[in-house]
């Protein structure tokens, strides 16, 4: 099947949604330090994976005095792509070209403040049924490479829950409205207000309509091009009329039901309706 | 038939509209709360209304919820509670204002402004027992997660009583949202609009 509105909106949102959170919010800190060995069976054998303690690493340029690596150093010798390195920014670490599982490897990397992924799962599901690894960005957290795959908290679920279109003007313009949600998953409720009210803000916000093939991201979780910016690539798509946010409502779980979980989480949600005026199919 | 002086046409024009003005707004205030009746009416006899004015013992008879469990307990409301007294402030508040005397071809006229509420008036007072920013009222028409009910079912105590002892899961997925307050004032805003 190719590519419809659909996907073209989930790509968009997904790369708006982390850019207005590390730009508004600075939602990232630069962290230096280790990668240690661990074994991954999912990866082919001339691979050897070296984690960091965090997932999620920045990979926008645009986003000012974030630390985006484009290698990391192995025996103190800095080795980049062009050695073979693969750098996975979505597990927090690097995979090396090599046989060995000692090597002595550190790295510079900016750090999400919330992991961010887009789920099809309810809400009920993402809150009450879901058992999350507590990935910390607070000082003093594990030195351990955090396991890969498995989504962590802080984190801040996406999805999308409905799409109805509207006659908007003559000649077949439709005003396309879909209703998107996030379920954040914070350690603190300065992490959650912080989110909350970032968005809150974002009404009338616009972002430009990116397609999947302008997705920056490799099967490695690897940069494409070696570097991303979302303000480059969101600019070589602007000749068609953006999303817009046209209403945005925040709200938190309220506490005497927060602690009623079994996990210690502070729980928020966002709802947007996003709008787009376009013709069908396109 | 004897022509009236245009002096004495222009004094009964300017006498007229305080000598009919309450018998006008008579008839249009009987017109106004007659159409503001069947509003509140339709509102309190739209299924999801009565299951939920029915509290936590009541069958699932707005069909939202496929027949399992009822809305008052899915949305996690606590016994005793009286969710729909905000939305008939809301539509109880719905009044008329004179905002000007026509005089045209002879004819005199009031004309009347409704004050009218707007489904965003209804969402911000009915906000969801767990989380407060969110509107059930909204939910009902867009959406809602099954949360209210897992959570008071996660709790020690249930706090609506009846609705914790179902022995069927609830699930977010099983909610079929239904037009409730939006199609309602937009209905009846075109029927105001059309008072004389």
């Amino acid at each position: 099947m190719i590519e419809q509105f659909q996907h073209k909106f989930t790509t968009s949102l997904m790369l708006w949604f982390d850019n207005f959170l590390l730009t508004k919010g600075e939602a990232f800190t630069n962290k230096t330090g280790s990668l240690y060995y661990y074994e991954d069976p999912h990866l082919d054998s001339s691979f050897k994976a070296y984690g960091s303690p965090y997932k999620q690493w920045v990979t926008d340029s645009s986003v000012s005095d974030a630390n985006i690596p484009d290698g990391i150093f192995v025996n103190g010798s800095l080795s980049g792509r062009g050695a073979g390195v693969k750098l996975d920014f979505e597990n927090g670490r690097a995979l090396l070209n090599t046989s060995s599982e000692s090597l002595n490897v550190t790295g510079s990397f900016a750090v999400k403040d919330f992991n961010i992924y887009y789920t099809n799962e309810t809400e009920d599901d993402l809150i009450i049924e879901k058992k999350y690894t507590v990935n910390s960005r607070l000082p003093g957290a594990s030195q351990n490479a955090i396991s890969p795959y498995d989504q962590v908290v802080p984190a801040i679920f996406l999805s999308n829950e409905s799409m109805v279109n509207k006659p908007f003007a003559l000649g077949g313009m439709e005003e396309t409205t879909v209703r998107a949600s996030a379920v954040i998953l914070a350690e603190d409720s300065y992490q959650l207000d912080g989110v909350l009210s970032i968005f809150a803000d974002s009404h009338n916000e616009a972002f430009n309509q990116i397609p999947m093939s302008g997705h920056p991201m490799n099967e490695f979780a690897d940069l494409k091009d070696g570097s991303y910016s979302y303000t480059d690539v969101a600019g070589t798509y602007d000749s068609q009329r953006p999303f817009y946010v046209e209403n945005v409502t925040t709200s938190k779980l309220a506490d005497k039901a927060r602690k009623s979980l079994a996990n210690d989480l502070f729980v928020g949600f966002i709802d947007f309706d996003i709008q787009a005026h376009r013709r069908r199919f396109q | 038939m004897a022509k009236l002086d245009r002096d004495v046409i222009l004094a009964i024009q300017k006498q007229a509209p305080r000598v009919g003005r309450r018998q006008i707004k008579k008839e249009f205030k009987k017109e106004f709360d007659k159409l503001k009746n069947q509003m509140i009416d339709e509102f309190l006899n739209h299924p999801v209304s009565v299951e939920l004015a029915a509290g936590p013992s009541a069958g699932n008879i707005s069909g939202t919820l496929g027949g399992v469990s009822n809305l008052f307990a899915f949305i996690g409301f606590s016994q005793g509670d009286d969710p729909l007294i905000p939305i008939l402030k809301v539509l109880q508040s719905t009044s008329f204002r004179q905002v000007d005397i026509i005089k045209k071809n002879r004819k005199v006229g009031i004309n009347y402004l409704v004050d009218f509420p707007e489904p965003n008036a209804v969402f911000s007072v009915t906000p969801l027992p767990w989380a407060t920013g969110r509107s059930w009222a909204k939910g009902i028409e867009s959406g809602l997660s099954g949360l209210g009910y897992l959570l008071r079912k996660s709790s020690a105590s249930s706090r609506s009583g009846v609705a914790v002892q179902s022995k069927k899961r609830v699930r977010g997925g099983k909610f079929q949202n239904v037009p409730y307050i939006s199609s309602l004032l937009k209905k009846y805003k075109t029927k105001f609009d059309k008072l004389k």
